[in-house]
């Protein structure tokens, strides 16, 4: 077992971890933070998507010992977010969601790509997503509420 | 009353999203009970083999069980009345002998899954290992290791589907056109893979098994009869599926021993799939070998089809339906909306070292769309004529409706010349000839393909008989119930697993009771609060459980109007119900205040009314052969000669489904779909070497479409309401998936015609593409 001391959506959390524990066991079993989910366990399908010290990583890949002293952010961990409210109201106006299983990562993705200004065509959008899969909608919708998002997020902040 | 807000018609946003949205889903592995321990099976890894032993170390005894363990399971077994169907027994952990890589052997239990799988490593296994049956043509009829040994061939079932006469078409023709297709072995990979948990109840005496399925209710039918309980004493639940697109709407040996598990065990038994088990144990699918000849005059005018059809169907067949209506859907789908009028069509499916077959979105149509679609092309390439020429040539016409085709199937409705018309203006088909006439300034080859299908949905009781089904997936229910508060609860037995089906039910009651959709909750997938049904599959539910909702709740509504004519004192034949209000001359009362007095005030009842607010329908549609949709699918392709890479340039879809109850749905529908059938067309494939080791267990080796290699699909509509059901509503959720293998690879053909190269098979890798294009170019090149 080894002590671990991180920040989980802003809060502090000691643990004592096995070595070989994922931060997405970590979170989903001893946190109980399922919105982060398992597609693949082999980083490829980005479910598990979450922002270590600010940026996005595969959960299933990263140990949790390897969290110690860092932050982690989880589709939990949002709330007031102006990007994140937005690109939700996005995806529920555009339907760019079906079973919901990608959503939570898909939105932390998403976020991500606006935020580094790399959603301005939609051939940036698609190209960024390479790395979340959606068996469900085909990914139109998807870009279509992602470019609506950096329109909005880029005409409140026009710097940023 | 038609309401444009939310009724009938409305694209109304989703009341699923926020919960999703916000990471509050409960799939199964979300759901935590205290005490739970993790599973973790011991699988084969041979293709085939005899188990001479299994050795449990001593520390791990009691953690480990095989099927010596639960001598109450039965092996599934599938039950068909069709001529000549074999159905071989399949004991949920295997007893004697293995028939894939991934059958499960052994259960193991541990605190988490990690340690779980450290037990299933110590567990060891003897095998005598046996000769793979891997290549379906060459072994149907025997191999030196058959599968079942006294069967004496290789064979689930062998039929022949005729009509007319297939000579006389030979005799005829002008034109003759002979090809052999392929469409590869593939999975139907949900983002989700497959879970089970499962406790005892002790309060209720039941075991609860929650799992991943599209089908609760058909699922706990078989954990009943396979563990010898009385079905009071199961309850199935399915929370929020992520995805099934067929394989979760079958049952699978993991629910059987998690149910058994928890029934020895005290306390809560878990098993969550990962993805390289799912790709090794759920539902494999496809995996269709053709041979065919299409004889034509020389106008283009087919006049007859002769195909041999081979499906691999892997080792066992899944319960309900097994392995046999792949290849039979295949054989009556393949003739497609044409005016065909002689055919034949032998149609085997047999038995192999794979993982067992199963439905997938389409189920056998995206390969008879591929067949008949290809087979167009090339007749109109043989007499000089533009692909589409051919196609309207031999489209059913309007006036012949409804019209059965030389497959037996039943078209009811629609103009399907027109959605070859639309589509091509989609595609904007002029500008695309025109930029094939220019040569690109990457040397990239510009393709341009079509194919149009007609799609069988919400098939009923006369279909699955003539399948020889045991089971008949022939109806579905709902139990309308309006509160004490005029509040509405919809319970239905269907499962929705991302179509959207809470939103588009409520529509449905919406429409009847005049009630907003936000004070309506739909309850599904759980074996405990809703009347038998069948699930979500076969492009199904909306018809079937729409129209259940749509009976329910006007039985509802009728017994609102009478309480409400009482209330306001005047006569039924003057009330309406709209607005949440039921309405008279004189005046209105609320839904609210009618609930009231059906629960709380029943002294305000008229006479013989009884009290509560609560009906239960089902609904099967007037022809239960099935209400056809159908569509035309066009892409636009380049083609690198060099490196036989395909890139899609365009996508359009012009598809009629009949009434849309939620057009922003029924479009997600279609571009999911179509994305899938793309996977199909171009990535998704699951090879198996001689040995029968399957080539792709994770997802670095299964590739699955991204967002990246999509184009934007484009859709256009035309509405042809079908008489045969509530609202005029058609099946549709399967459609995107039929048509793109044709569409894509008749466009990869007309990209490479200054070639000559053809690709039949999918998926269309660029290694197909590069060996198409030296086969074409000849030894010299």
């Amino acid at each position: 077992m080894s002590a671990i001391r991180l920040q989980i959506n802003g809060a502090a959390v000691t643990d004592d971890v096995p070595p070989r524990l994922s931060l997405a066991d970590f979170l989903r079993e001893r946190r109980n933070l399922t919105g982060t989910h398992l597609g693949c366990e082999h980083g490829v399908c980005g479910a598990c998507t979450v922002l270590v010290d600010g940026e996005p990583a595969r959960s299933c890949l990263m140990l949790a010992v390897a969290c110690d002293e860092r932050e982690v952010t989880t589709i939990e961990g949002f709330a007031g977010d102006p990007a994140i409210e937005a690109l939700r109201r996005n995806f529920h106006r555009h339907h760019a969601l079906q079973c919901g299983f990608c959503t939570p990562a898909m939105l932390i993705t998403a976020r991500d790509l606006i935020l580094r200004q790399r959603a301005g065509s939609e051939r940036e959008i698609r190209d960024a997503l390479a790395g979340n899969i959606c068996r469900c909608t085909g990914y139109t919708n998807i870009v279509t509420a992602i470019a609506e998002t950096a329109k909005e997020i880029g005409k409140e902040a026009p710097n940023a | 009353m038609p309401d444009d807000r939310y009724g009938v018609g409305a694209s109304l946003l989703r009341r699923e999203d926020d919960r999703h949205l916000h990471g509050r889903g409960q799939f199964v592995a979300d759901v935590k009970l205290p005490g739970t321990m993790d599973i973790a099976f011991v699988r084969s890894p041979h293709a085939h083999a005899r188990i001479r032993s299994i050795t449990v170390p001593p520390e791990a005894r009691g953690r480990v069980f095989t099927a010596a363990d639960l001598p109450r399971v039965k092996p599934i077994r599938v039950v068909s009345h069709s001529t000549g169907a074999k159905s071989p027994p399949w004991p949920p952990l295997a007893t004697d002998k293995v028939r894939y890589v991934g059958e499960a052997i052994a259960a193991c239990i541990a605190p988490s899954r990690g340690e779980a799988e450290d037990l299933a490593n110590a567990v060891s296994v003897d095998f005598e290992i046996l000769d793979a049956v891997i290549d379906a043509p060459r072994d149907m009829r025997g191999s030196r290791h058959p599968m079942h040994e006294h069967w004496g061939d290789n064979l689930y079932i062998e039929h022949m589907l005729q009509g007319g006469d297939i000579d006389a078409a030979a005799r005829a023709a002008d034109v003759v056109v002979t090809r052999e297709f392929r469409m590869q072995r593939q999975s139907g990979a949900p983002l989700e893979c497959r879970g089970v948990l499962a406790y005892r109840d002790y309060r209720l005496d039941e075991v609860v098994v929650f799992a991943s399925t599209q089908t609760p209710h058909t699922v706990r039918v078989a954990l009943a009869e396979i563990l010898d309980i009385e079905e009071r004493c199961i309850r199935v639940v399915a929370p929020d599926v992520g995805g099934g697109f067929g394989p979760k709407a079958r049952l699978y040996p993991e629910e059987i021993i998690l149910a058994a598990l928890a029934l020895e065990l005290d306390h809560p038994v878990r098993w969550i799939e990962d993805r390289s088990e799912h790709l090794l144990t759920t539902a494999h699918t496809r995996d269709h070998h053709y041979k065919v000849t299409a004889y034509a005059d020389r106008q283009g005018l087919i006049l007859g089809v002769d195909a041999e059809i081979v499906v691999d169907a892997g080792a066992y067949g899944l319960w309900p339906q097994g392995p046999y209506h792949e290849a039979g859907m295949v054989a009556r789908a393949l003739p497609g909306p044409y005016t065909i009028p002689h055919y034949r069509a032998k149609h085997s499916t047999v038995a192999t070292n794979k993982t067992p077959l199963g439905p997938y979105r389409g189920v056998g149509r995206p390969g008879a769309c591929f067949v008949i679609e290809r087979l167009i092309d090339e007749i109109a390439r043989a007499i000089g004529h533009e692909p589409n020429e051919v196609r309207l040539l031999n489209l059913v016409r309007p006036e012949q409706m409804p019209f059965t085709t030389i497959g037996g199937m039943r078209l009811d409705s629609g103009d399907y010349a027109q959605s070859v018309r639309l589509c091509a203006e989609l595609l904007d088909m002029p500008a695309i000839r025109a930029r094939q006439q220019r040569s690109e300034p990457d040397s990239r080859l510009i393709g341009i393909g079509f194919a149009t299908f007609a799609e069988q949905t919400a098939h009923g009781a006369a279909e699955f008989a003539a399948r020889g089904a045991s089971i008949i997936p022939g109806f579905e229910s709902c139990t309308a119930r309006i509160l004490t508060d005029g509040s509405v609860v919809l319970m239905v037995g269907i499962q929705s697993h991302g179509q959207g089906l809470e939103t588009a039910l409520s529509q449905v009651a919406a429409e009847e009771l005049g009630i907003d959709p936000a004070r309506i909750s739909v309850r599904h997938g759980d074996t405990e609060s809703t009347a038998f049904g069948f699930g979500t599959f076969a492009s199904r539910s909306m018809v079937m459980s729409g129209g259940a909702v749509a009976r329910a709740s006007r039985m509802l509504r009728d017994k609102l109007c009478r309480i409400g004519a009482h209330l306001l004192q005047c006569d039924v034949a003057e009330v309406r119900c709209v607005d949440g209000l039921v309405s008279g001359p004189q005046g209105s009362v609320t839904i609210a205040e009618i609930a009231k007095v059906a629960h709380l005030r029943m002294d305000g009842l008229p006479q013989g009314v009884d009290p509560l607010l609560d009906a239960t329908a089902t609904y099967e549609p007037a022809i239960s052969t099935g209400v056809y949709s159908y569509a035309t699918h066009g892409a636009v392709v380049a083609v690198d000669p060099e490196t036989g890479f395909v890139e899609l340039l365009d996508y359009a879809v012009a598809e009629d489904c009949g009434t849309m109850v939620n057009p922003m749905l029924v479009e997600g529908q279609i571009r999911g779909g179509v994305v899938q059938g793309i996977g199909t067309a171009l990535f998704e494939e699951i090879p198996y070497d001689e040995a029968g080791q399957p080539l792709a267990g994770t997802l670095a080796d299964y590739l699955m479409p991204g967002a990246a290699e999509m184009p934007a699909i484009k859709i256009g509509h035309l509405h042809t309401p079908t008489p045969h059901t509530e609202y005029g509503m058609k099946g549709m959720g399967e459609g995107g998936a039929v048509a793109p293998p044709a569409a894509i690879a008749n466009a990869v053909r007309d990209a490479l015609s200054s070639i000559g190269a053809e690709v039949n098979e999918t998926p269309i890798t660029p290694r197909r593409v590069l060996t198409a294009i030296k086969k074409a170019r000849g030894p010299k090149a």
